[in-house]
């Protein structure tokens, strides 16, 4: 289990009053509910420092997985950027 | 043709203020002339001018709340969800199926969602922080309150809040009052509820140059201001026909409203439009001046409003004015603003179950253009039948309650 993927369950447990040894990667995020999304988010933008685009095509999210992998994803933009601007 | 009238009867109350957390615990304070102001608590009081106020005290929240409710209730909607279950249980009202849909929750608030607000904008503000919490417009909106009241008890009828400043509690205790008079709804769980003691609001209010820094005195000689105050007031109300039906519990017949707007300053207030107020009271509740045993006046303690509070009084009662005791609750549980009526309907109720008057605490001496009786520092065991409880509120804007025992 990557440090991101550690995180990020460790988030959505908290805020959604779960045991953590219940989610996984295949946690579909239909089960959470509306008010506790955007709990999580907020938590992942705050943990790593990144914004979690809305409505975008290109970052779906339906289960823990994407999750993990978007926020991978925007960790590593976020990178290029801090890279460039150098 | 209009249809006839219900009669309204308060069965229920509840309450938490500066002077505890229940009804019976606020009217004893204000009886006993109590005060609860203090050091502030929830601001440093070294950032502050105006150092003390009528705190609610020791209200841990994880105690009532279970922490998915709680992450959405501001504090002034904490004060009015305990409030409101206090009333509830109070007036032991069986919520069916049917009276759930029929009964209205109305409250008043001035300010709202104020400690969200404040301390959100503080990230953006003060820290630099470029977001605020995800349930920051939930909890700050204005009518939050009413939602959780809803929520928490499972009410499904009209339900709404009135904003009309340091009146909100009145004109909302007065449209549910008319709600259930006029059969747009069955019972009605109603008040006013504040919780406004954040950093930005109180130095709002030290900037008006109305706080006194050390002891509210109403009405006395050498007043210096108001004190700020919070809490939540709630009563349940229904047709006086069920509650005798069911054999309930009745406080006292909820019997008229009065109001006006001054239409003149936005701070100064006129003593014609709180006279109008006080008249359209008696005359909706049927009421002569000379009826009248008690009232629970605004009371503020300011300069302006304590006189033209009194001259208000007169113009309204005449020659009757002189035989009436007046007394203000505000020296104790300062002024809650938008739930202030609230606290002092408490008070107004409990002086006729009691048949004792609260005094005007903190009183010295008497001020000459403040010349009624106000009942200075000690409670006055009297017959009490019919009572008036005064708001007058920033903007002119004035409500007034009647209420009456029931045989």
């Amino acid at each position: 289990m990557t440090d991101i993927e550690d995180k990020i369950m460790e988030i959505v447990a908290r805020e959604t009053r779960r045991e953590r040894a219940s989610l996984s990667l295949d946690t579909e995020l239909s089960e959470v509910e509306s008010l506790d999304l955007v709990q999580i988010i907020f938590a992942i933008e705050d943990e790593f420092d990144v914004y979690v685009p809305q409505e975008d095509e290109s970052f779906k999210l339906d289960n823990l997985r994407d999750v993990v992998e978007g926020v991978k994803l925007l960790i590593a933009e976020k990178q290029d950027q801090s890279a460039e601007s150098a | 043709m209009s249809p006839a009238l219900h009669r309204v009867a308060i069965t229920g109350m509840g309450c938490i203020s500066g002077l505890g957390h229940d009804a019976d615990s606020h009217w004893q304070a204000c009886r006993d002339g109590r005060s609860g102001v203090e050091t502030i608590r929830q601001v440093d009081p070294a950032r502050l001018n105006i150092k003390v106020c009528a705190e609610v005290k020791d209200f841990d929240p994880a105690s009532h709340f279970p922490e998915r409710q709680l992450n959405l209730l501001d504090r002034v909607s904490q004060f009015a969800v305990y409030a409101a279950r206090q009333a509830l249980a109070d007036s032991a009202l069986e919520l069916d199926s049917e009276l759930m849909r029929r009964t209205a929750v109305v409250l008043g608030t001035g300010a709202g969602g104020m400690n969200t607000l404040d301390n959100q904008f503080w990230r953006l503000y003060g820290e630099g922080n470029r977001r605020v919490m995800p349930l920051t417009v939930p909890r700050l909106m204005v009518s939050a309150a009413a939602s959780h009241v809803t929520m928490d008890a499972k009410i499904m009828g009209p339900a709404f809040m009135i904003s009309s400043a340091c009146s909100s509690a009145n004109h909302a205790i007065g449209e549910a009052f008319w709600m259930i008079r006029t059969g747009r709804a069955r019972a009605a769980v109603t008040g006013g509820t504040e919780a406004c003691l954040t950093y930005g609001t109180i130095r709002g209010w030290e900037a008006l140059r109305v706080m006194t820094p050390d002891v509210c005195r109403p009405f006395s000689h050498k007043r210096r201001g108001m004190l700020l105050g919070e809490g939540a007031g709630v009563f349940v109300l229904e047709r006086l026909e069920d509650a005798r039906a069911r054999g309930a519990k009745i406080y006292a017949e909820l019997a008229g409203m009065g109001m006006s707007s001054d239409a003149g300053d936005i701070v100064f207030p006129s003593e014609e439009g709180a006279a109008a107020a006080i008249t359209g009271a008696l005359e909706d509740a049927g009421l002569a001046p000379e009826e009248i045993d008690y009232i629970n006046a605004h009371g503020t303690g300011t300069a302006a409003n304590d006189v033209t509070e009194t001259r208000a009084i007169r113009r309204a009662l005449g020659a009757a004015a002189d035989k009436v005791p007046v007394s203000s609750t505000k020296g104790v549980h300062g002024h809650a603003l938008g739930g202030a009526g609230a606290l002092e309907l408490v008070a107004a109720v409990r002086a006729i179950t009691d048949q004792v008057i609260p005094p005007t605490a903190n009183y010295l001496e008497p001020d000459p253009d403040c010349d009624l009786d106000y009942v200075p520092n000690q409670a006055r065991p009297a017959a009490v039948r019919t009572v008036l409880s005064n708001s007058f509120a920033f903007g002119g804007l004035n409500a007034v309650l009647a209420v009456r025992a029931v045989d």
